[in-house]
C-alpha cells in the first residue's frame, strides 16, 4: 500500500469530502449570508437591501427576547451539564451495583427523537393538562403551579431543563469515555501518596480530562444553539415568539413570515455568536493549558 | 506494476463514482417533461396542502377521483401532498427551479407574490372560453385578480364564524346567541360558563395563528374592508381609533377568561377537540369542519355570526361567506398543448355542478353558486350555517386577513393573539403590523 501515502493520492481521496462539505456545507452558508443582505420573500428576485436587514435586527425586541432565551439556556444548560454530566460520570465510573443498568437508564433520554422528547415534556409542563401542576395541586400547594411552559418568564427555564434532561446521558458517556482513558497507575499512585476523593479529582482527573472536557463543552455550546424541536414541540415559540430561541425565531422569520433575508441575518447571526462563544471558550481554556 | 496501475485506476473510478453518486443522490429526481403515463393518459399533478388528502381533503380527494373516473384513459390528476408548512416551502423550493406542479393550491397572501414572479398562468381565457363556470363562480373569482389578470380561482367557498354547542348553553343556562347578540351579551355569556366550569370559547394559539376565523367578522364590523386599501398606501396606520376600539374587544374577552387557560401551548386541532368532547361551548372555525361536529356533536349544533358591536358606526350586519385561498395553475402548463387541455378540462369539472353536489355532500360549500344544492337533514353543522346565511347579511369581497400580504398576515395573526394572551396591549399589537407592513415595503 506504499503508493497510497503519495500525497497526491491523498488529496484525490479527500477530494469527494471536500466537495460534500464544499457544496453542503460552505455553499449554503455563503447563500445564506448573501441573502441576508436582501429582501426575498422566497419568491421571484430578491432586492439588495445592504445592510438594513442588521439594523433592523438590533432595534428588533423580539430578536432580543430570542437571544436573552438562548443565553438564559445557554448558562443554565452549560453549568448543568458539564456539572452534573461530569458528576455521574464519576459515580458511574465505579464498581457499583446495578451500574450498567443505570447507565442505560441515564442514556435513554438521549435516543429519544427531539420531537418526542418535547412532547413528552408537554404532559409533564403544560398548565392545565401537565403533571406537575397536577402534583403541586394534589399535594395542597396551589400557589406554586405556574406556566412552566406557554408563560412569558418560565418557557426558556424549562427548554433548559428538558435539553439537560436529552443531553446527559450522552455527556455521561463521553466522560466515562474521558475516564477511562486515564491510566489506573496514576491513579492507584495518587491512593498510595494519600489523596482523597477530592483532591483525586482536582490534581488528577480534570487535569487528565482537559480534552474531553472541553469536548463535552463545545458540544453543548453548539447544541445550546441548535435547539429547535424542543422549543416548536413545546410552546411553538409562544406565546407571542417571548419564548422563541435564536434559531427558531430564525425559522419562523424565514418560513411562517417569508422574510427569507431577514431569516438569514438572523441565523448568520446565529451562526457568528456560536462561533465567538466557542472561539472564547476554546482561548481561554488554552491560556489555562499554558 | 500492471497491477499498481490498476489499482491506481480503480482508485480513481471508486472517488468518482463516490462523487458523481453523492451529488446526483442529493439532487432532485428531475421531472418528466413528457406528462403522458404508460396508459397514454395525461397525467397532471395537483399540489394540495394536506398530507392526507383522502382523509384531510375528503371533498377534493372525491372530485378528483370522479374526474379520473370520467376521464380514464385520457387524463388523471395525481395528488402531491404535504401538510400545508411544507407545501408552502415546497411550491416556494419548485418555483425557483421550474419544477412546480400543473395545479396547486395556494394560500392567499403568497398568491400575488407567485403572479408578479410570472409563474402562473393568466386564466381569464379559460373563464372566457367556459362562461358556465364564469357565470358559476360570479364575484367569487375577484379576489384572485390584478393588472396580470385571473392568476388563480377560489379552492372553495369559505364560511366562517361561531359553532356553538347546545347542550353546553342549556347546561349553562345561558340563551342561544342570536343575530341580535351584542358584545355585552357575549361578556354575560362567557360568566355564566365559567361558573360552571366550561370554556367559554377553545382557541389555541401554538403554531396555528391562522386559526382566528371568528375574529374576521370582528375585525369586519370595525370598518377593515372601508380602511385598508388605505393603510396599506401609508395614509392611515393599523394603530387608528376603530382597529383600537376593535382590539380593546379582545382584551375584553381575554380578562373575561373567554379563552382556556393554556391556549398557548395547544394547536388548533387541541382546541377543536376541547369542542368536540364537549369541554368548550364555543369554537371558532368554518365549513370544513362540518362533518366532524356532526358525528361529535350532532343536531346538538348551532353557528353565529359573531357578536355585534355598539361603539362603532360601521356596518354591523356582517356574514363571513369569503372566497378561500386560490388554486392556481403553473404558466408552463401553456407550453404544451395536451397538458393545457386537460388543466383546463379538470378545471372545467372542479367548478361543475357535479363537483358542487359531491362538495355539499361532504359539507364543504363549493367555490360555484348552482341553483338548487343543498344538504341533507344530518349534516347538522351544514345545516346551521344556511341557516345563519339565510339572514341574508353581506359579506366582505376577502376575508380581512387575506387583504395583506403574508408578512403582514403573520403580523396580524401575531398581534390578535398577542392581545387574546396579555402580552400585548392593542395598541401595541398595532404598532407591531405598522412596524411590519413598514418593513414589507
Amino acid at each position: 500500500m506504499y503508493w497510497l501515502s503519495k500525497k497526491r493520492y491523498k488529496i484525490g481521496f479527500l477530494i469527494p469530502t471536500l466537495v460534500v462539505y464544499s457544496v453542503f456545507i460552505i455553499l449554503p452558508i455563503i447563500i445564506a449570508v448573501s441573502y441576508s443582505f436582501t429582501r426575498y420573500s422566497g419568491i421571484g428576485k430578491a432586492k439588495f437591501l445592504g445592510l438594513d436587514n442588521y439594523i433592523r435586527l438590533f432595534q428588533d425586541k423580539l430578536f432580543w427576547i430570542s437571544l436573552k432565551n438562548t443565553m438564559i439556556i445557554f448558562v443554565l444548560a452549560f453549568v448543568l451539564l458539564l456539572t452534573v454530566a461530569f458528576l455521574i460520570a464519576l459515580l458511574l465510573n465505579n464498581r457499583l451495583k446495578a451500574v450498567d443498568a443505570s447507565k442505560a437508564l441515564i442514556f435513554s433520554p438521549a435516543i429519544i427523537a427531539p420531537i418526542i422528547v418535547g412532547i413528552i415534556w408537554v404532559y409533564i409542563l403544560d398548565p392545565n393538562i401537565g403533571i406537575l401542576n397536577n402534583i403541586l395541586e394534589a399535594f395542597g400547594a396551589s400557589e406554586m403551579k405556574q406556566k412552566w411552559i406557554g408563560g412569558e418568564f418560565w418557557s426558556p427555564y424549562s427548554v433548559a431543563i428538558i435539553y439537560f434532561w436529552q443531553q446527559l446521558g450522552y455527556l455521561v458517556t463521553i466522560f466515562i469515555a474521558g475516564l477511562k482513558m486515564i491510566p489506573n497507575d496514576v491513579m492507584e499512585a495518587m491512593r498510595i501518596d494519600g489523596a482523597n476523593g477530592f483532591q483525586e479529582v482536582k490534581y488528577v482527573i480534570i487535569p487528565m480530562m482537559k480534552t474531553t472536557i472541553s469536548t463535552v463543552a463545545v458540544l453543548v455550546i453548539t447544541g445550546v444553539f441548535k435547539i429547535f424541536e424542543i422549543v416548536q414541540q413545546t410552546t411553538g415559540g409562544g406565546p407571542n415568539h417571548l419564548s422563541e430561541t435564536l434559531v427558531t425565531y430564525s425559522y419562523s422569520m424565514t418560513f411562517t413570515s417569508s422574510h427569507y433575508g431577514y431569516g438569514m441575518s438572523l441565523a448568520t447571526v446565529t451562526f457568528l455568536l456560536s462561533l465567538i462563544i466557542t472561539a472564547i471558550y476554546s482561548f481561554l481554556t488554552k491560556e489555562k493549558e499554558r | 506494476m500492471r497491477s499498481k496501475k490498476l489499482k491506481k485506476w480503480y482508485s480513481v473510478l471508486l472517488t468518482s463514482v463516490m462523487v458523481v453518486g453523492l451529488l446526483t443522490g442529493c439532487s432532485f429526481s428531475g421531472k418528466d417533461s413528457d406528462k403522458r403515463a404508460d396508459g397514454g393518459e395525461v397525467v397532471i399533478d395537483f399540489g394540495i396542502h394536506v398530507a392526507n388528502p383522502k382523509e384531510q381533503e375528503k371533498v377534493t380527494y372525491n372530485i378528483v377521483q370522479a374526474f379520473n373516473e370520467k376521464n380514464k384513459g385520457k387524463y388523471k390528476v395525481e395528488f402531491q401532498a404535504a401538510d400545508t408548512e411544507s407545501h408552502s416551502k415546497n411550491m416556494k423550493l419548485a418555483a425557483s427551479d421550474n419544477t412546480l406542479p400543473e395545479i396547486f393550491w395556494l394560500d392567499a397572501s403568497e398568491a400575488p407574490e407567485y403572479d408578479e414572479a410570472g409563474v402562473l398562468l393568466d386564466l381569464s381565457g379559460f373563464l372566457a372560453q367556459n362562461s358556465d363556470v364564469k357565470n358559476a363562480l360570479g364575484s367569487m373569482k375577484s379576489a384572485f385578480t390584478d393588472d396580470n389578470g385571473q392568476f388563480g380561482l377560489p379552492y372553495q367557498c369559505n364560511v366562517q364564524g361561531i359553532f356553538y354547542n347546545k347542550e353546553l348553553f342549556d347546561k349553562a343556562g345561558v340563551a342561544y346567541p342570536t343575530n341580535e347578540t351584542t358584545y355585552e351579551d357575549m361578556l354575560s355569556m362567557i360568566a355564566k360558563f365559567k361558573e360552571n366550569g366550561i370554556i367559554p370559547l377553545s382557541i389555541g394559539s401554538k403554531n396555528s395563528g391562522f386559526a382566528m376565523w371568528e375574529f374576521n367578522e370582528t375585525l369586519a364590523r370595525y370598518g377593515w374592508e372601508e380602511n385598508i386599501e388605505s393603510i396599506l398606501a401609508g395614509d392611515k396606520k393599523f394603530n387608528n381609533k376603530d382597529l383600537v376600539a376593535c382590539f380593546e374587544k379582545l382584551k375584553g374577552l381575554a380578562d373575561a377568561g373567554a379563552f382556556p387557560e393554556n391556549m398557548a401551548t395547544i394547536e388548533y386541532f387541541d382546541a377543536k377537540q376541547l369542542f368536540n368532547i364537549g369541554q368548550a361551548a364555543m369554537f371558532g372555525t368554518g365549513q370544513w369542519d362540518c362533518a366532524e361536529f356532526d358525528k361529535n356533536i350532532g343536531n346538538k349544533i348551532g353557528f353565529w355570526w359573531g357578536p355585534i358591536f355598539t361603539d362603532t358606526a360601521y356596518e354591523q350586519k356582517i356574514a363571513m361567506k369569503v372566497p378561500s385561498a386560490p388554486i392556481v395553475v403553473n404558466a408552463k402548463v401553456a407550453e404544451d398543448k395536451a397538458v393545457q387541455e386537460a388543466v383546463f378540462e379538470f378545471l372545467k369539472f372542479y367548478y361543475s355542478k357535479e363537483a358542487a353536489e359531491l362538495s355539499y355532500e361532504g359539507s364543504i360549500f363549493p367555490a360555484t353558486n348552482y341553483e338548487g344544492m343543498g344538504a341533507a337533514d344530518t349534516q347538522y353543522a351544514m345545516n346551521a350555517m344556511l341557516n345563519a346565511l339565510a339572514s341574508g347579511w353581506k359579506s366582505p369581497s376577502t376575508a380581512p386577513d387575506l387583504t395583506v400580504t403574508s408578512a403582514v398576515q403573520e403580523a396580524l395573526y401575531n398581534s390578535l393573539f398577542g392581545v387574546m394572551q396579555k402580552t400585548y396591549t392593542p395598541e401595541e399589537a398595532l404598532d407591531l403590523m405598522d412596524d411590519v407592513l413598514k418593513n414589507t415595503k
